[in-house]
Formats: structure tokens, sequence, C-alpha cells
């Protein structure tokens, strides 16, 4: 049974020309009649389904659509036109550590972004030590998250993020952070998230990561969906483009 | 309700943060209005102090309209600023943006349950006892907490697609300041602005939180049914744009 059900998916975004950013440009415009607004077309008639199990790897150049349709994936943008349906909890992993403020402790900005993730707040909570452990930052957990240095931050993200199994996994390049020790690590957490059954959707520049562990892959251009089909082919055929 | 736990996580963060690396840290919450009752009243008690009605008092009066204004001035920004500040998350993760709004409504309500404590010392201080009708201002806490809400939400994507909306409210919010009857009482002015006065409706706010905390006020039947109108009809108005607007611009988060 699909997860994820995509149908003739179109996203367009309103782009206003000479945007009018202050309500007195607005009105200086409206009068003029300068402000012009141009649809700009991100996705157009995309059409895909992700069952149980399966990992579907979306490819393409920049702005070829990928981060806006995981974005409607995620559920944060709205289709103009078609539509998307994703049955189960969904774990986005764009741009890890939404939501984190410095002036947090390390521990409030686990629960915090755990509660934005949906997850059980009292569960969390007793996970805490565990995932400053894995994270390696146990001695930083009371402190403000300005003390931290970047790469501590982005242990902790990716600790909190991939704490807990979900039925669909939207994952945008974060295969692995942190140094290589700790890249090791939360490269081999993130392929077992990957592979341990869920709906994955997965967006790579890296061939080497989509060929492993792909069982399908789509190519995207120009907000339409090129190719669909074997990862090995998909891949290669989007190498000698 | 399912983002009951988020919503009191957010509730907590806007009451801890903002006073997060002063000294006495949440006790500015409490510090706040005091101080600034404290020099309003005495550069004003010397004007209108004896232009009250008799049987009310100016201290509580002041004290009790600047904790109503500091609510609705603060709580209405910080739910219209929320939903444009927390774009980093709204853009990633699937939280219904509404939620920001109403945490920012409910810890301005918290906030100004805190400030009750000192109007309450105010009150006994200045020989006014507490009125029996006391717990209606809770309905007033909540009701102004439902204006906010909506107001803060039909302005949230003002705010997102204009830029310049924050200077316009902010003098919008200064004008509402000074027609209502926060440090004079209404009987100096003159009939128009008296009129004025009346409708406008923080006055009725105003006027039943007065009554209702110390009997300092005389609202009428005209003040309730005013300000549950109000609150309503924000409510219904910050959905109605809210969800009319918002898809076309969470694009421009």
């Amino acid at each position: 049974m699909a997860v994820i059900e995509v149908k003739n998916l179109n996203v367009t975004y309103r782009v206003l020309m000479n945007k009018s950013s202050s309500l007195k440009e607005l009105f200086r415009d409206a009068i003029k009649g300068k402000a012009r607004v141009v649809d700009y077309v991100a996705l157009e008639e995309v059409t895909f389904s992700v069952d149980k199990g399966e990992v579907v790897a979306i490819l393409g150049r920049n702005g070829a659509g990928k981060s806006t349709l995981l974005k409607v994936l995620a559920g944060v943008l709205p289709p103009a036109k078609g539509s998307s349906k994703v049955d189960g909890k969904v774990a986005p992993m764009i741009e890890l550590g939404a939501g984190f403020h410095p002036e947090m402790t390390g521990a409030e900005n686990v629960l915090f972004y755990s509660a934005l993730m949906g997850r059980d707040v009292k569960s969390v909570r007793e996970r805490t030590p565990a995932i400053g452990e894995w994270a390696g930052v146990s001695d930083h957990m009371n402190f403000p998250l300005r003390t931290f240095s970047s790469g501590m931050v982005a242990r902790l993200a990716f600790a909190t993020a991939t704490d807990e199994k979900s039925e669909v996994l939207l994952v945008d390049e974060v295969l692995s952070v942190g140094d290589s020790d700790f890249q090791a690590k939360s490269k081999a957490r993130m392929h077992d998230l990957i592979t341990s059954g869920a709906a994955v959707v997965l967006v790579s520049h890296d061939m080497a990561s989509v060929k492993e562990l792909a069982t399908r892959a789509i190519w995207l251009e120009n907000g339409r969906v090129k190719m669909i089909g074997n990862p090995e082919e998909v891949v290669a055929a989007y190498e000698a483009h | 309700m399912k983002y009951a736990q988020l919503i009191r996580l957010l509730v907590g963060r806007e009451l801890t943060l903002r006073y997060k690396r002063s000294v006495i840290g949440i006790g500015w919450t409490l510090l706040n209005p005091v101080l600034t009752s404290l020099v309003l009243w005495y550069v004003f008690s010397f004007v209108f102090a004896s232009k009250l009605p008799s049987g009310q008092q100016f201290a509580p009066y002041l004290m009790a309209g600047i904790l109503l204004n500091t609510f609705f001035n603060q709580s209405l920004m910080q739910a219209a600023e929320s939903i444009a500040s927390n774009g980093g998350v709204l853009t990633k993760i699937y939280v219904p943006p509404q939620i920001f709004a109403i945490s920012s409504a409910l810890a301005g309500l918290a906030n100004f349950f805190i400030g009750l404590f000192p109007l309450a010392l105010v009150c006994y201080v200045s020989g006014q006892p507490l009125a029996l009708t006391l717990p209606l201002v809770l309905v007033v806490g909540v009701a102004l907490a439902l204006l906010t809400a909506g107001l803060g939400l039909a302005l949230s994507i003002m705010f997102i697609r204009f830029d310049d909306t924050r200077n316009i409210v902010n003098v919008l919010l200064l004008i509402l300041m000074y027609i209502t009857p926060i440090f004079y009482p209404v009987g100096i002015m003159n009939e128009t602005m008296q009129n004025v006065i009346h409708w406008n409706p923080l006055t009725s706010y105003l006027d039943i939180f007065r009554w209702a905390f110390s009997n300092n006020a005389t609202p009428t039947l005209f003040s309730w049914i005013y300000m549950s109108c109000w609150s309503i009809f924000a409510l219904l108005l910050g959905t109605y744009v809210f969800k009319k607007y918002w898809p076309r611009t969470v694009a421009m988060l």
C-alpha cells in the first residue's frame, strides 16, 4: 500500500515583479499600475507514489524543484493543483535544528525541537540524556546553545532528529554531519533509519549514496519528471546528460 | 489536543526568554508594570486624581490601565511577529502556524495574571478592597487573549508581506493608547472625545477589568456586549484572513 501518493502535483510561486515590499510602495505601484504578478512554476504534473519500505531518490540540478517537492510532502507548502497524500508520522530531515534557540539550553532545545516534530514530550524528556550522550555533548546540555560550537549544534540537531523512527522520512542532503568520527557514526545511523522499513524520499547529489540506498529514482528537470525508474539506470542517464 | 505540549513549551519559552539574560530574570514581569505605574502615578496624580468619580482610587485605576494596555500591545505585536520570526520552522516542519500566535497571546495572558499580584498590593495600600467579582477578571483576560490572537493572525500576514506594517501598527497602537482611559478619567474630556473613547473597544475591556477587580469603574451592559463582539469578530477575522492568504504567503518566508 502506498504511504505517499502524489498525483498531478503542481506548485506555483507567485512572484511580484518589481515587488513592493512595503505598503507605501504597493500603493505607489498600484496607482501607476505597475505591480505585475508573474507565476513561477516550480513543479508541474508530478505523479509518483512511495510504498512502505521503499527508498525513492530525487535527482536534479539546483532549481529543478527537489526542495519544493520535499516541502509539499512535509505539508508546509500547499499544492496549487493536484494532490499529495502522506499517511503516518512524518520526520522531515530538512535543514536540521529548525527552531533551535541560542538562549535556551541544549536540553530545552532537544525538547522543543522534538515537540515541533510532533513527538511526545514526556518520553523525549527521559531520552534527553541519551540523546546528548550520543551527540557527544553531555557536559554541555545545561548550558545555553550559544555556548556550543557550530559542530556541536549540528551533532545535537542530528541526534535529536534521528532519535525516533517514523513511518515517513524526508531527507534533504543530511546523510552525515560533524567531524570524521561523527560522520561515520551519523552515516551509519542514517542508513539504519532509511533501511528500517519506512517510506523514504531522499534528495541527494551524492550519486554513490543514491545507488547504494535507493530502490527507485526520480529525475526532475525544470519541475517536471524527466525519468523515473531503477536507480542505476536513472543515475547513469542523469550523469550522461 | 495534539499540540497542547508544544503550546505549553512555547508559552514557557516566551515567558522566560525575554528576560533570560537579566539578573532578576522573570522578576521583571512583576517589576515592569510596578515601575511604569509608579512614574506615571507620580506625574499624573497631581492632575487627575481628584477628577475621578467618588469612591474610585487613582493608583489602582492607573495600574489596571497599564497592565491591560501592556497585555494588549505586547501580545498583539508578539502574536503578529511570532509567525514571521518562526518562518525557519514553518517552512521545514508542519506545525499549524496559528499555534505560534495562540502561544503569544497566552504568554501575554500569563504575564497579565502575574501583574495582578502587585495590583492587589496597590489596592491594599490605597485602601480599596478587592471585589467579590474578582473571578470575572479571568473572562476579561481570555476575551483579550482572543482579541490579540485574532488580530495578530491577520496582522502576521501583513507583517510578512509588507515590511513597513510594523511601523504603521506602532503608530496606531500609540493613538489607541491615548484614546483609552489609562491614566486620565473619561470625565475630563469633551463630548466628542468621550464618544471616541466610548467606541474604542479597549475601553470596554478596561472598564470591566477595573470593575471586576476592585469595583473601580462602572461598566454597563453595553461594555459586556461590545467586548464579546470584538473578541468574536477578531477571532473570525483572523482565522479567515489567515486561511485565505497563508498558502500564498508561506512561499515568501
